[in-house]
C-alpha cells in the first residue's frame, strides 16, 4: 500500500489533442479527476485530421480513435466540447476556472446525423463532420446560412435551434496543464512565397486534406486548379519557420511531414517528380533518418538543399515557378513545379490570445514555457511522441510537489 | 440459458423506412430463445437510456440485443448510459441496421431486410452459445524497480517515489548520475550537469521510498504486470524483489571513432566524451578548435542521428571562445540539427557569437592533417564549392550514442523487443515508453539518443505509467487492456483436447501461451495477463482445443449457419 | 430472393479497427451497395481460422471476405502479419480443392475509408457472381 495519503486533484486541460489527451488518461490512470477542455467539436486535435501519420505511414486517426474513446469511457475524466477558458485566477491554493462552452446551431446529443437538415437546406450550409469524427454530427456553417430555419422543422429530433447561448460553468482545480498544440500562421506577409496567389501553391496543411484517402478526391493526387494529375512537386522547407520576420523557430515536425507527403505522392503515383527544398534537414527522432533516406527503387523522392527566393505563377498560365540557388551545384535555378507544397508555418495556439480567452504567461516566442505547466506543441515545437512524453513528464508534476 | 430482450431501433425512420422492423420483430418473437421484441423510436436520446435500462430491469431481461445504428457513433453513448444506469454492458450486444444495412441498400428494402433478419439472428446465435472467460485478480506488487541510475532513471525513481511507491534502484555503477557526472556545463543553460541531477540524487538519498543498489546487476526476471519475481546480484550477494513494474533506464554507451579522422594515433583528436573529461579538470587551452559531426552516424552501419551531438558542438565551440579570447571555433557539419525553439535559438546564439560552420557531404568527408599532433583540416565546403584548409590545435569528433553491450540480454530477460540496432523498442509512437509486455517500461537513451532534459522527462512519463499499473491492490487481467471497450476476453486451452503441439505458442503476440508439462504430457497453458484476445492461437489450433469462450467456435459456427438463411 | 443476388452470398469477417471503419463511413455517405454479404465482427483478423472459412462455404456462403488492418499497423502486435500468410496459404488450398482460391478475398488495410470499402466489396460482389456455381455437394451439406 502507498504510504502517502493519497489526496485527489483535480487537474483542468486545456486542449484536447495528443498531448492533452495522454496528460488526461495518464491522470485518471493514476486516480485523479480531469477537466478535459477543447475548443473544437470532438477530441483529436490536428494530429486526427491528417491522412498519414509518420512514420508509420498508416492513418492518423486510428490510434488517436483509441485514445479519444479511452477518454470518454474514463469516469475521471470530463470532456468540455466547443469550450474555452475564459477565466482563470488562482484561488484557495489551486485555481478558479470559468469554462465557456458556446452552443452550436445542431446539438451534438440531440443529433441522430440522419442528414435531413442537408437535404432540406436551400443554400447547402448543413453538411456532416469531417470524416472519422466520432460521433458524427452535423454543422451548420452560420456564416452563409440564410436564417431561412427549414432545417429546424425537418429535424426528426428538435436538434436545431438558432438561439442557444453561450453557457458557463465555474471549476474549482489544483493545478492546470496547457497543451493546446499549433494553428498555422499566414503566409500572406511573406509575399515571396506566392501563398494566395495561386490555387496550386499551398501549405502543407492544405495539401493534406486535399491529398486525403476520405477527402474530395478520394486519394487521388492532383492539381488544385485544374484536377489535372501533376508532373512534379516541390516541397518548400522552413517557409515562414526560421525567418525572423515571421517565426523564429523552428517548427521542428515539418521536414518530416514534408518527407512524409513527398513519399506518400511517389507511392501513390510513381510518375510524379517530387522534390524537397531544404536548408537543414531535421530528422532528429526514432527512426526519422532512416525514413529519410528510403528509395523507391532508385525513383525517389530528390533532396535539394535550398531555400527559395521567389515563388510564382507562371504567366502562360501551365505551372509555378520556383526560384532558388542549388547550393551544392552553387548556381542558381528556376524551376518549374505544377505544386508547391509550403512547410513551416506553425506557431503554438496560445501565442495570439483569442477575444475571450485567458492565456498563460508566453515567452518571446510565443511559447508557453515551464513557469507554467505546459507539454506539447504549445510548449515547444514537437512530434506526436514527443508531445506524449511531455504530457506524461506535465502529469507527474501537475500532481507531485517537488521536493 | 437466459432468454434474449431485443430493442430494435427505428431511429426516427432511418432505419424503419428501409428495414421492415414489423415483420423482423413477428419473426424474432417465433424464436423461443427470444423473451421479447421493442420497437422504440430512438434509443440514444437524453431520457432513453433510463427508459431502456427500466424495460430491460422490468422485463427481467438476462442478456440484451440491441439492434440499432453502427458501434463507431452513438452507439458508444447508448452503452455508456445505459452503464451509467446500471445496467451490466457485458450482457448486451448491438447489431449495426443502421450505417452497416439500412443505410447501404436503402434501393433494396427487401435485401436489406433480409440480411437485419440474418444479422439479427446471428447475433442472437453468438449470445446463446457465448461463455464467460474466467477473469484472474492479480495482486499488484506496490514497489517498482528502476534499473538505471542516469538522469532517466533517477527521475523515474524520483517519480514513482513522489507518488508514493516504494522504489529500488538499481545501478552496475557505484554511485548514481551515470554520464552526466562528468559534463560540467549543460546546453542550454549552461547548467553543470551534477547540478542538473543534483536534487534528484539528492532526493534518493533522503527519500525513505527509494533504495539505491549500487554495483547491482539484474540477473533474473519472472512473472508478468503486477508481480515481477526479480533477482539482483550485488555486492552483498543475490537478493529477490517482487515488483508491480519494471523501468528500465540502463543509458548507452558513445561510439570511440576508432581508425576515424586520426582517432586513436594522432594527438589532440579527441571525442566529445573527452573533451567534456578535460572542461572538469580545467580550462581547454587552445587557438581553434574544430569539431566534426556526424562521426560513424547517418551512414550506412549506423543511419541514425544521436540527436545531441550538433548541441553539444555548440555548446562547447562557444565555450572554448569563452575561455580563450581571440580562438576561432568552427562546426564542420552536414546539418545542424538544432529543431524547435529553445534549440534554434541556441544555433542563433552560437552563429552571433563567430561560431563558424561549414557543411560538407557525406561522400567528401574532411581530412586530418598531422603526423603526430592535429595541424589541421581539410575540408570541400560544400555551400560556397571550394576546398579549405583549417589550421587547428584540437579536433574534437562528435560520435553517436550506441546501444549498452549488456542491453539486448537484459531485453531478453524482460521479454521486450530491441530495434535492428539494440535500443529497446516501443510498441507504438504515441505509447513510447510502453512496451509489447505489460510492465516493462523504457526510458532515456537505452531507448533512443535523447538529451538529458529529454531523459529526464522520459523518466517522469515512465514513472507515471507504471503508477497507473500499479494504482490498484488488485487488478483483474481482463482490464489489462488498451482496446477501448476492454478485453474480449481470454484464450482458454481445453487441457483434454490440446496435444501440445505448441502452434499457440509460436503464434501469440504477447507470449502468452505456454507449454506446461502434466504427467507425461504437454498442455498449452495461456497466461491471462498477458493475453489480449486477439485469437491468434484459436486460429492456429489444430483440433479446435483453443478457444475464445466469448466467441467460441459452436458460436461462430452457428452464425454461419444462420447466415444467410432464407426468411418468410 | 431475387435471381440476381441468388448466386452472391459472400461472408465477411471484419476486424473491429481497419475492417469495419470503411464500412461505417461508407454508411455515412449512403453508398449504394448489394445486399449479398454478412458481417461477422472480430477482434482481429487473426482470429479467422480456415476452419471457419471452410465452413462458410459448406453452409452456402459463396464468396468469404477477411478485412484486417495494414500489415504493420494491428493494434495486437503483427498479429495480422502470420494471419495474412495463412490465409494466403488457404487460397491456394482452396484452388486445389476446386472452390476457387478467387472466392476469398483478402483486404488488408485496403478498406478503411468509405470508397475504399463500397469499392472492394462492390468489385468483389461482380466477380463471385460471374463465377460459375458451386458443385451441387457443397451447397447440399447446407440445413436450411
Amino acid at each position: 500500500m502507498q504510504t502517502a495519503e493519497k489526496k485527489i486533484r483535480t487537474v483542468l486541460v486545456v486542449g484536447g489533442g495528443v498531448a492533452g489527451m495522454s496528460a488526461a488518461l495518464d491522470l485518471a490512470g493514476s486516480g485523479h479527476r480531469v477537466h478535459l477542455v477543447e475548443s473544437g467539436y470532438d477530441l483529436g486535435g490536428q494530429v486526427a485530421k491528417l491522412d498519414k501519420f509518420y512514420p508509420t505511414d498508416h492513418c492518423a486517426f486510428c490510434p488517436l480513435w483509441t485514445e479519444i474513446r479511452r477518454c470518454k469511457e474514463s469516469p475521471s475524466i470530463t470532456i468540455h466540447t466547443l469550450s474555452r477558458v475564459e477565466a482563470l485566477e488562482k484561488s484557495n491554493g489551486g485555481f478558479r476556472a470559468v469554462i465557456a462552452k458556446s452552443a452550436p446551431v445542431i446539438d451534438p446529443e440531440l443529433c441522430i446525423c440522419c442528414g435531413r437538415c442537408e437535404t432540406a437546406c436551400p443554400k447547402g450550409v448543413a453538411h456532416p463532420i469531417w470524416e472519422h469524427a466520432y460521433p458524427p454530427v452535423y454543422l451548420i456553417d452560420r456564416n452563409r446560412c440564410g436564417d431561412c430555419r427549414t432545417c429546424v422543422d425537418a429535424c426528426p429530433t428538435k436538434a436545431i435551434g438558432f438561439e442557444r447561448q453561450e453557457q458557463k460553468s465555474e471549476l474549482a482545480v489544483d493545478e492546470v496543464i496547457w497543451s493546446a498544440g499549433f494553428t498555422e500562421v499566414s503566409l500572406a506577409p511573406l509575399k515571396e512565397y506566392g501563398w494566395g496567389t495561386h490555387p496550386d501553391i499551398l501549405t502543407s496543411l492544405e495539401f493534406e486534406a486535399w491529398k486525403a484517402e476520405s477527402g474530395e478526391n478520394k486519394g487521388a493526387i492532383l492539381r488544385r486548379s485544374n484536377r489535372a494529375v501533376p508532373r512534379s512537386i516541390a516541397f518548400i522547407q522552413c517557409a515562414g519557420a526560421r525567418d525572423l520576420r515571421l517565426l523564429p523557430h523552428c517548427s521542428a515536425v515539418c521536414c518530416m511531414h514534408a518527407l512524409k507527403q513527398a513519399q506518400w505522392v511517389k507511392r501513390r503515383n510513381p510518375d510524379i517528380h517530387c522534390v524537397i527544398l531544404y536548408t537543414d534537414l531535421r530528422t532528429v527522432g526514432r527512426d526519422y533518418y532512416e525514413y529519410a533516406m528510403r528509395e523507391f527503387g532508385g525513383n525517389g523522392v530528390r533532396l535539394v538543399r535550398g531555400r527559395p527566393s521567389l515563388i510564382y505563377p507562371l504567366p502562360g498560365g501551365d505551372g509555378i515557378a520556383v526560384k532558388f540557388e542549388d547550393t551544392s551545384t552553387q548556381k542558381r535555378e528556376i524551376w518549374k513545379f505544377d505544386m508547391v507544397i509550403l512547410n513551416g508555418n506553425l506557431k503554438p495556439t496560445l501565442s495570439s490570445q483569442a477575444a475571450g480567452e485567458v492565456i498563460p504567461e508566453l515567452d518571446g516566442e510565443g511559447f508557453v514555457r515551464r513557469t507554467a505547466m505546459s507539454c506539447g506543441f504549445v510548449m515547444e515545437p514537437s512530434d506526436v511522441t514527443e508531445s506524449a512524453i511531455q504530457a506524461s513528464s506535465a502529469a507527474l508534476r501537475s500532481i507531485t510537489d517537488k521536493n | 440459458m437466459a432468454r434474449i430482450g431485443i430493442l430494435l431501433c427505428n431511429c426516427f425512420g432511418e432505419i424503419g423506412r428501409t428495414v421492415d422492423l414489423k415483420s423482423i420483430k413477428a419473426r424474432l418473437e417465433a424464436d423461443p430463445a427470444v423473451d421479447s421484441v421493442t420497437i422504440v423510436e430512438s434509443l440514444c436520446l437524453p431520457g432513453d437510456a433510463a427508459g431502456a435500462h427500466s424495460l430491460i430491469r422490468e422485463r427481467g431481461m438476462g442478456k440484451v440485443l440491441i439492434g440499432a445504428c453502427s458501434p463507431y457513433g452513438k452507439m458508444e453513448f447508448v452503452k455508456l448510459g445505459l452503464a451509467k444506469e446500471g445496467t451490466d454492458v457485458r450482457t448486451v450486444r448491438t447489431v449495426d441496421l443502421r450505417e452497416g444495412c439500412a443505410w447501404v441498400h436503402g434501393k433494396d428494402p427487401e435485401g436489406a431486410t433480409h440480411k437485419a433478419a440474418n444479422q439479427l439472428d446471428m447475433e442472437i446465435a453468438l449470445l446463446q452459445n457465448m461463455r464467460d472467460s474466467k477473469d484472474i485478480g492479480i495482486r499488484v506488487q506496490q514497489e517498482a524497480l528502476v534499473i538505471g541510475a542516469g538522469p532517466a532513471g533517477l527521475s523515474a525513481a524520483c517519480g514513482l517515489a513522489r507518488l508514493g511507491f516504494k522504489t529500488h534502484l538499481v545501478d552496475r555503477g557505484s554511485a548514481p548520475g551515470g554520464l552526466l557526472n562528468v559534463v560540467t556545463r549543460t546546453y542550454p543553460t549552461d547548467e553543470p550537469g551534477p547540478e542538473k541531477i543534483g536534487s534528484l540524487i539528492k532526493e534518493t538519498g533522503k527519500n525513505p521510498l527509494i533504495r539505491f543498489y549500487g554495483k547491482t546487476k539484474v540477473s533474473a526476471v519472472k512473472g508478468y504486470a503486477g508481480d515481477f519475481k526479480v533477482s539482483l546480484a550485488g555486492p552483498v550477494g543475490n537478493t529477490t524483489l517482487r515488483v508491480g513494474a519494471v523501468v528500465l533506464a540502463t543509458g548507452a554507451r558513445i561510439l570511440f571513432p576508432q581508425g576515424l579522422f586520426g582517432y586513436g594515433k594522432v594527438k589532440n583528436v579527441i571525442t566529445q566524451m573527452e573533451m567534456e573529461r578535460r572542461f572538469a579538470t580545467g580550462a581547454i587551452g587552445c587557438k581553434t578548435a574544430v569539431f566534426v559531426q556526424c562521426v560513424g552516424a547517418r551512414n550506412a552501419e549506423r543511419p541514425y542521428c544521436s540527436t545531441i551531438c550538433c548541441p553539444l558542438s555548440l555548446k562547447n565551440a562557444m565555450r572554448v571562445m569563452d575561455e580563450n579570447p581571440g580562438a576561432k571555433s568552427y562546426v564542420l557539419h552536414r546539418d545542424i540539427m538544432t529543431p524547435g525553439s529553445v534549440l534554434e535559438a541556441y544555433y542563433r546564439r552560437a552563429l552571433q557569437k563567430g561560431v563558424q560552420f561549414i557543411r560538407f557531404d557525406a561522400d567528401r568527408p574532411p581530412e586530418v592533417r598531422g603526423q603526430d599532433q592535429v595541424s589541421g583540416v581539410e575540408i570541400f565546403d560544400t555551400i560556397s564549392g571550394v576546398s579549405r584548409s583549417i589550421e587547428t590545435d584540437l579536433l574534437v569528433l562528435s560520435t553517436p550514442f550506441i546501444p549498452d553491450p549488456e542491453a539486448t540480454a537484459l531485453a531478453r530477460m524482460l521479454n521486450i523487443p530491441v530495434d535492428k540496432y539494440g535500443f529497446y523498442a516501443e510498441v507504438y509512437p504515441i505509447h513510447p515508453m510502453e512496451t509489447r509486455n505489460d510492465g516493462i517500461f523504457i526510458c532515456g537513451t537505452a531507448r533512443w539518443p535523447v538529451s538529458s532534459d529529454q531523459a529526464i522527462a522520459q523518466g517522469e512519463a515512465a514513472a507515471i505509467k507504471a503508477a497507473a499499473l500499479m494504482g490498484n491492490d488488485t487488478v483483474s487481467a481482463l482490464t489489462m487492456s488498451r482496446v477501448p471497450g476492454g478485453k474480449l476476453g481470454h484464450a482458454f486451452a481445453d487441457a483434454a483436447a490440446c496435444t501440445g503441439c505448441g502452434n499457440c505458442v509460436a503464434v501469440c503476440p504477447y507470449e502468452a501461451c505456454r507449454l506446461q508439462r502434466t504427467g507425461n504430457r504437454s498442455v498449452s497453458r495461456v497466461i491471462k495477463v498477458r493475453c489480449k484476445a486477439c485469437g491468434s492461437c484459436v486460429s492456429v489450433c489444430p483440433n479446435g482445443a483453443m478457444q475464445m469462450p466469448e466467441q467460441n467456435y459452436r458460436a461462430v459456427g452457428e452464425m454461419i449457419r444462420r447466415a444467410f438463411r432464407e426468411v418468410r | 430472393m431475387s435471381a440476381e443476388r441468388g448466386n452472391v452470398k459472400i461472408l465477411v469477417f471484419a476486424c473491429r479497427w481497419c475492417g469495419l471503419i470503411g464500412a461505417d463511413a461508407a454508411g455515412r455517405k449512403r453508398i449504394e451497395l448489394p445486399a449479398s454479404y454478412r458481417v461477422i465482427p472480430v477482434d482481429c483478423a487473426g482470429y479467422v481460422e480456415p476452419d471457419a472459412v471452410i465452413r462458410a462455404f459448406a453452409s452456402g456462403a459463396t464468396g468469404v471476405a477477411v478485412l484486417g488492418c495494414h500489415v504493420g499497423g494491428c493494434r495486437f502486435n503483427d498479429a495480422n502479419h502470420p494471419a495474412l500468410k495463412r490465409l494466403e496459404l488457404l487460397k491456394t488450398l482452396l484452388d486445389t480443392t476446386g472452390i476457387g482460391g478467387n472466392r476469398l478475398l483478402l483486404g488488408f488495410g485496403t478498406a478503411h475509408e468509405s470508397h475504399q470499402y463500397a469499392e472492394m466489396i462492390l468489385a468483389f460482389h461482380k466477380q463471385v457472381e460471374g463465377l460459375p456455381s458451386m458443385a451441387s455437394w457443397m451447397t447440399s451439406v447446407a440445413s436450411d
